[in-house]
């Protein structure tokens, strides 16, 4: 088959053509994702129409009609059900038209209507079939649009729910047949040849289609390298969105784990599964490692005064409840992991005695915040493990109604504590919930179900950081009610002291991954082993009952206390209820994974918040500085714009020599610039020459000859040079127009 | 053309007007020869017979009314057959002298280059000191002065080349060429009435042009034109496939000539456009190639071509100026 050349034109303007369409469908792909459209595939259907249309390049009295015909036909099949072209038919559409562009005027643009937006949306269509015509076929620049395709599929695909991946794959192969095919093209335009034949046409399509084939497969086979950024998404609205626009907060997506630095909460976290320690325990357990006391507004610190000190005989002291409480006296054991670096104890509640540990660590108790240092040769260090007694408490609930609200003095000081700015409607809200419950205990479970009744959503990702002017709990409160453990933790402490209770603010590790059940340790005894890991960090509630201590709540949402509660029924035989479900710890709801706590490496220490928070900075400089190099690059793409246009001025008059020539030799720049250089063997005369053949004028020759008397003839004065000022500044615009 | 940029001097304008008025297509040649005259110097034309050269010389000559002389060499010619003899007049009982064809004002010297030495040597002189030695007394020569010499390039049996070294006592070396089928046409039906050459009538009195060439001399040389003009000829004392680059004297008369072509242009300074063109005709003939590089194929032609593309143009005045 021989293809003459005309022919082969056409071929190649259809391949391109097709692609063109290709590559525009896959803008409209995301839209039913991403927008409210429906009938994806009838607008597709519309574009190739138009695209086709304007393919056969028929005139334009019968291409016009025959699209409107068509977008006509389209909207009469999704929204008018009157006769087509009938007398309703006309009023119906007269009335849309009236309607939204009324709409339009009024600059309410929710308003318009569904028949009125998709009859924009073909517009567009029909325009983009134009457009693309143009750009592919007349002008046969593929690039940009091909570049703006993968911007917006990447686009998309990051900051939308859809999912990009695959038109990803096609876009590339789309764009590398259009390229091949353009770039060929101009290759033979460019060098008059003629491929005619078949045969010979194929010795070019053939290595082309396989080159093109080799490269999508190997870059959809090859492994690619996960995302070297974080998702920008959570970042940017949480610094953004979530302060509620009042100032962006410095902090970004943090990664999990046990952190010393509580300060300032909020932000998105990352998972991380890094194993901290395996525990063997009767039952799963609360990780107690600390409680603090004073609430920011932004965040937890202690203000408690350090009481450290060395226990010997592994007596630890740390118990958080009175005698009155139930206990069983159980044995745990507890094994960190090579990644551990918490240097502190994990316990659960009731730890009595340390009985056996690696030798030569000494035990630092800090009792008001109930944190076990662990140290060897006086440097904190990390304990590899250790076997210890606990006195595992039951709280009665009849024991904890009748507690009554007699708090002493130093609880109440320092566990009341809240600051001076918390919004009042905190307080309303907590007395709103707690004003049918007429005990301390009643009150707190209220407070606690609170949570997870109320729209309260569980979110790792999507988590604000408070601006400036809000508060922590306010804000999650009110405005997000969004969030994990810390945002829940704390907001019930908050609202408890804005009612007189004290509470307080405890960190440690939920039970972890049951591994193996009974397992029968050294000591004869058998055990449920657990595995607790960075993503297990958590954050709970301590409630005070006088006369009991510390009672350990829960208000994450998906989480559930596995503290025991019990109705002691020889005392109260007749409480009916049945609320002993609460004795057995609920199967986790939520995924383990779902656990967290801001992390710091916890070999850093408190520096080691600065790295975390970089994962925020980076992107705020990296957008500044994109921002900073767009605007260098863009001066320096217009630089000689800006530049005529001040040299415009500061040559306004050529009032000597001097100024003549640097004006002249800007001239030449510009032009330079604008690709008439001059080579350096050119006398001037000759390039002005070229220089006015090029712009169609006389001007630069007239310029010359002035700047040729100054600088030949030594001349330095000159009475026709106002005349020279505007031909120097026309040539400039000219040459930049 | 750089020709068409400029009008040129209204005198030199009527001289042209009239030369072309006989020569066709050869409006170059003869504002180059116009140039060498303003600036007193010579041509050598270098072309093969019957292409108007003499025609040229002589419209020339005339339109100038000067006195045109033509000496035809031939191998037996004397230097007196040149410079003229004293003869006895028995009348006047006394030796007079009778001037020979190099003391007129426009002298064509034909194939130059089919005569001896010794009377070429005689032509030469006369070109250089603007004056000859006859019988041991010095004679001025007329003013004006110009000698168009031709050379047969074809030619070589039976003919005393010029010495290369002499050659630069021309200002410009020129080459006549064959005109194109239309000019020749043109030429025809131009000689197929009167002799074209019996309408020319002077136009530029003696005085006229000897005052239009002192005028040339004070055409402006801007320091700026002097170093392109030193660049220019020390790039070919550099150039590697020279064996000797062009003199001082050579630089003198690419200034010269650029003078007189400004002035001919109407233009009282110098433009870097006037040397770059002349250099073309200054140049060459004062480069003598090594006879390596003429194995190679360059030409001084091609050299000063590769010298004018690599010299860049003075466009912008130092700072110390």
């Amino acid at each position: 088959m021989t293809l003459s050349r005309s022919q082969q034109q056409y071929y190649y303007q259809l391949v391109l053509y097709l692609c063109g369409f290709l590559l525009f469908w896959e803008w409209m792909r995301p839209l039913e994702k991403v927008t409210d459209t429906h009938n994806l595939t009838i607008f597709v259907i519309y574009a190739a129409f138009c695209f086709f249309i304007s393919f056969l390049q028929v005139n334009w009295w019968f291409s016009m009609p025959i699209k409107f015909l068509g977008l006509v036909f389209i909207l009469d099949g999704l929204f008018l059900y009157e006769g087509l072209f009938s007398k309703e038919w006309f009023i119906i559409v007269y009335q849309q038209f009236a309607y939204n562009f009324e709409v339009i005027l009024a600059q309410s643009w929710g308003e318009m209507t569904g028949f009125f937006r998709s009859f924009l949306f073909l517009v567009l269509l029909w325009l983009m079939s134009y457009l693309l015509y143009f750009w592919f076929v007349v002008a046969k620049r593929i690039f940009l649009f091909v570049l703006m395709t993968f911007i917006v599929i990447t686009v998309m695909d990051t900051f939308t729910e859809y999912n990009g991946q695959w038109a990803i794959v096609r876009t590339f192969l789309i764009a590398l047949v259009a390229l091949g095919v353009s770039s060929f093209f101009k290759e033979m335009e460019k060098e008059q040849i003629t491929l005619l034949g078949m045969n010979r046409l194929r010795r070019w399509v053939i290595p082309m289609t396989g080159l093109i084939l080799l490269s999508t497969v190997v870059g959809y086979a090859v492994p690619k390298p996960g995302p070297q950024w974080a998702d920008p998404v959570p970042y940017l609205e949480s610094a953004v969105g979530g302060s509620g626009g009042t100032g962006v907060g410095g902090k970004g997506i943090q990664k999990i784990g046990y952190g010393e630095d509580d300060s300032e909460l909020g932000g998105a976290f990352i998972q991380d599964e890094t194993p901290v320690f395996q525990a063997a325990a009767k039952q799963e357990r609360y990780w107690r490692v600390e409680t603090k006391n004073f609430y920011t507004g932004k965040g937890w610190e202690n203000t408690l005064e350090e009481d450290i000190r060395q226990v010997n005989g592994g007596d630890l002291g740390i118990r958080t409840f009175t005698d009155e409480v139930e206990t069983e006296e159980q044995f745990t054991i507890v094994n960190f992991t090579n990644e551990a670096a918490l240097k502190k104890m994990v316990y659960p509640y009731g730890a009595d005695k340390v009985i056996a540990y690696a030798e030569g660590f000494q035990f630092y108790v800090n009792q008001p915040k109930g944190e076990v240092e662990t140290r060897l040769n006086g440097n904190a260090e990390q304990i590899p493990g250790y076997r210890m007694r606990i006195d595992v408490p039951s709280y009665e609930y009849d024991q904890l109604r009748e507690a009554g609200e007699e708090d002493p003095e130093e609880i109440r000081t320092t566990y009341l504590q809240l600051p001076d700015n918390l919004p009042n409607r905190v307080r309303n809200l907590s007395r709103q919930i707690i004003k049918d419950e007429d005990n301390r205990y009643d009150a707190v479970k209220a407070i606690e179900d609170y949570f997870s009744s109320s729209g309260f959503e569980y979110n790792t990702k999507d988590v604000a950081v408070p601006g400036e002017n809000d508060d922590y709990v306010d804000q999650f409160l009110f405005e997000t009610q969004k969030g994990y453990c810390d945002n829940f933790s704390t907001s019930m402490v908050v609202m408890l002291r804005s009612v007189g209770i004290p509470a307080r603010w405890v960190k440690g590790f939920t039970g972890g991954e049951l591994q193996q059940s009974d397992a029968e340790l050294d000591d004869g005894e058998s055990y449920n082993l657990y595995q607790v890991t960075n993503g297990n960090a958590h954050s709970w509630v301590e409630v005070h009952f006088p006369g009991i201590g510390w009672v350990p709540f829960e208000p994450t949402k998906g989480f559930s206390n596995p503290t025991d509660f019990y109705v002691d029924t020889e005392e109260s035989g007749n409480s009916t209820e049945e609320e002993d479900s609460e004795d057995i710890p609920a199967p986790e709801v939520g995924n383990p994974q779902q656990q967290m706590e801001i992390e710091e490496n916890f070999n850093e220490g408190k520096s080691g918040a600065g790295t975390a928070r970089n994962g925020g900075n980076f992107w705020k400089y990296a957008l500044i500085a994109l921002a900073v190099a767009g605007m260098a690059i863009a001066l320096y793409i217009t630089r000689f714009r800006w530049m005529s246009a001040y040299m415009r001025r500061k040559y306004k008059h050529m009032g000597d020599a001097e100024t003549y020539q640097k004006a002249y030799q800007y001239l030449l720049k510009v032009l330079a610039h604008k690709g008439m250089k001059r080579r350096s063997d050119q006398t001037l005369r000759e390039y002005a020459r070229d220089v006015d053949m090029r712009l169609q004028m006389n001007d630069m020759k007239i310029l010359t000859y002035h700047y040729e008397r100054i600088l030949y003839r030594n001349e330095q004065q000159s009475n026709q040079w106002d005349k020279v000022t505007e031909l120097w500044e026309n040539l400039i615009n000219r040459a930049l127009s | 053309m750089t020709q068409q940029l400029s009008l040129y001097e209204p005198k030199i304008s009527e001289v042209l007007k009239n030369v072309n008025k006989v020569m066709v297509g050869k409006e170059e040649v003869t504002l180059l020869s116009m140039v060498a005259l303003l600036a007193k110097g010579h041509v050598l034309l270098e072309d093969v017979p019957g292409v108007g050269k003499t025609m040229m010389v002589r419209t020339i000559a005339k339109s100038l009314d000067c006195e045109f002389k033509r000496i035809q060499f031939t191998p037996d010619l004397l230097p007196s057959d040149v410079t003229g003899v004293s003869i006895y007049n028995p009348k006047e009982m006394e030796f007079q002298f009778r001037p020979g064809p190099i003391l007129g004002n426009v002298v064509l010297a034909d194939e130059i280059n089919r005569t001896s030495p010794k009377t070429q040597s005689a032509l030469l002189e006369g070109m250089e000191e603007s004056s000859i030695t006859v019988e041991g007394s010095p004679v001025p020569l007329k003013e004006p002065f110009f000698v168009m010499a031709t050379q047969n390039p074809i030619e070589y049996e039976g003919t005393y080349p010029l010495p290369e070294a002499q050659l630069d006592r021309f200002l410009l070396k020129l080459n006549m060429g064959y005109p194109t089928v239309q000019q020749e046409r043109e030429m025809l039906s131009r000689t197929s009435g009167d002799h074209p050459l019996t309408m020319v009538e002077a136009v530029l009195t003696r005085d006229e042009l000897i005052d239009i060439q002192n005028k040339v001399k004070d055409v402006y040389v801007d320091d700026t034109i002097r170093s392109y003009i030193v660049e220019l000829v020390t790039a070919t004392r550099e150039h590697e496939g020279v064996y000797l680059g062009v003199s001082p004297r050579g630089s003198i008369a690419l200034m010269k000539a650029a003078k007189a072509y400004a002035y001919i242009q109407d233009r009282d300074y110098v433009i870097p456009d006037d040397v770059k063109y002349l250099a073309r005709f200054v140049m060459p003939h004062r480069i003598i190639l090594t006879s390596e590089s003429k194995f190679e194929g360059f030409t001084p032609e091609g050299i000063t071509d590769t010298i004018l593309e690599n010299i860049s143009i003075p466009v912008q005045r130092t700072k110390h100026e």
